[in-house]
């Protein structure tokens, strides 16, 4: 279903830095700077992605775990084909849904009516689903009375039920999900995760990021252990979970646990 | 390929869609006037340069109009300006989206095109309502079916601006600066094309015939030749104006594709 052929993937850091016309004037005058500079321009690449492979096949639920940095985001962000890698290969087989960042593309002159359309033409769903849709989005949002009111006027809350909401109709192939369970307040929590584990039971192809060991213990199959931009280990969700976080020097459920 | 981009092209065809409209509402959002300012814009624009350019230095133009020759060239060059400046910054503006999810890049440049284009068909109202009152005092005027041979020039301005929005909002990724630097060179076209002044005030016979080369001139030109004189465009003007659409469009199209994979890095 989805195949990750070693690929890497190269920022450069000093991107930024490099385009300024005090910068160049500057260096003009510096010329031993300017060869420092040559050299750290060099440096300054830094690999996010080194030689990732792995596979995931229909209907499994994979997750990935590792430090802050380490190169997850991006990762997804490849599969997703927002990026794409400097070196190898992607091949998805089948519709992505990415919920990387929920309400992306929300303007907040519009009403949330408008909104829904909005976000939804740029998740890539089309008008006429997106009209059958419209009650069901309203009533899992709780929002039917706000409906009307410009975006701008909601509490953050409220945009992310909204967005939530938006994201998650759709019942695709394929589907990224970048922590984002923690939506809303307690009980819209509750609801979404409800949503997240019937849409993962429900035979599609899951993607999902955590820092919560415990749940990707729960949802996923197996899991992808990234370590600087390295795939440090992949295997079953629960050996590869526990080997993280020892690694961390945090305690692991069911050893150990002698206190 | 081409299947592969038209069927991508129609999946989002429907956020195009989105973005115009929300483009649109939000333009004259909280405006009194709203949508009317479409019409008025272009009508007081013309007002203030007829009244400095007819009578403070004197311009005329000889057995046409001035008022119809000013504000055909002025809606066009306007169009020309404000679609070109809005795709300038749309790939920029839209990096917080761009670096989420993956939307075909060129939708944001195209979109600001088209709602442009609305604005441009409004703009029609008035110089419509100026050459009626016009023809009554200048009777080569008149309106004609020949009138329907104008939106093929439109065409080749819309496909010209694009091309010129898609290598803009290209380079903008890049150079920042391009900003700044393009209200200059709006400027400087502006002054550069006949809009309030005719082109035979311009002496040297050498710059004439280089200014002539200006894609922009040859649109309005051809529009002044159906709306001033009733006149049909040669074969030749029409190829001219197809021609250098088309062309600067496809140089826009390859320079855009070319460079959108880097624009992520460019944040």
């Amino acid at each position: 279903m989805i195949k990750v052929d070693n690929i890497s993937m190269r920022f450069n850091l000093g991107i930024e830095k490099n385009f300024s016309m005090k910068q160049f004037v500057v260096d003009l005058f510096s010329p031993s700077k300017r060869k420092e500079k040559k050299k750290k321009k060099v440096n300054n690449e830094f690999w996010a992605l080194k030689n990732v492979s792995f596979e995931v096949k229909r209907g499994e639920v994979m997750g990935f775990v590792g430090t802050n940095g380490a190169g997850k985001s991006t990762l997804l962000k490849i599969v997703a084909g927002v990026m794409k890698p400097t070196e190898g290969k992607v091949s998805v087989g089948g519709n992505i849904c990415p919920m990387i960042e929920l309400g992306a593309g929300f303007d907040s002159e519009l009403t949330a009516r408008e909104n829904v359309f909005l976000n939804g033409a740029v998740m890539g769903y089309s008008r006429d689903f997106l009209q059958s849709k419209y009650d069901e989005i309203v009533d899992f949002a709780e929002l039917a009375d706000f409906m009307e009111v410009p975006v701008k006027n909601f509490s953050s809350g409220m945009i992310a039920r909204l967005a939530f909401s938006i994201a998650t109709i759709v019942e695709p192939e394929i589907l990224i999900v970048d922590e984002i369970l923690s939506v809303g307040d307690a009980a819209f929590q509750k609801k979404s995760e409800a949503k997240m584990r019937s849409m993962i039971s429900g035979g599609t192809t899951v993607l999902y990021v955590s820092h919560s060991a415990a749940s990707i213990k729960a949802l996923c199959d197996r899991v992808v252990w990234i370590d600087h931009g390295h795939v440090k280990m992949i295997g079953d969700a629960k050996d590869v979970c526990n080997e993280y976080l020892r690694s961390l020097g945090l305690p692991v459920e069911g050893e150990g646990n002698g206190a | 390929m081409i299947k592969r981009v038209w069927l991508n092209f129609k999946k989002y065809s429907f956020l195009l869609k989105q973005l115009v409209a929300r483009d649109f509402k939000i333009k004259y959002k909280r405006s009194v006037l709203g949508v009317l300012w479409s019409v008025l814009y272009p009508v007081l624009m013309m007002i203030v340069m007829s009244i400095v350019f007819s009578n403070v230095f004197k311009f005329t133009t000889e057995g046409v109009s001035y008022l119809a020759y000013l504000l055909s060239g002025l809606v066009m060059f306007n169009y020309f300006s404000e679609a070109t400046n809005l795709s300038m910054s749309s790939v920029v503006g839209n990096f917080s989206l761009l670096n989420k999810i993956y939307i075909p890049k060129y939708i944001f440049p195209l979109s600001k095109c088209l709602v442009t284009a609305i604005n441009f068909a409004l703009t029609l109202i008035p110089l419509y309502v100026v050459i009626i009152i016009e023809s009554f005092s200048y009777p080569d005027m008149k309106l004609s079916l020949l009138h329907l041979v104008l939106p093929y020039d439109y065409i080749c301005l819309f496909m010209f601006t694009l091309g010129v929005g898609l290598i803009l909002s290209a380079v903008t990724v890049f150079v920042r600066d391009m900003l700044y630097i393009y209200g200059i060179i709006v400027l400087i076209w502006t002054y550069l094309t006949p809009i309030m002044y005719d082109i035979t005030i311009i002496s040297n016979p050498i710059l004439q015939s280089l200014m002539k080369l200006n894609p922009l001139y040859l649109y309005i030109n051809f529009a002044r030749q159906i709306i001033l004189h009733g006149w049909m465009p040669t074969p030749a003007y029409f190829a001219a104006c197809g021609g250098s659409a088309l062309i600067v469009l496809l140089i826009g199209m390859a320079v855009f594709k070319m460079n959108q994979d880097k624009f992520i890095y460019y944040v």
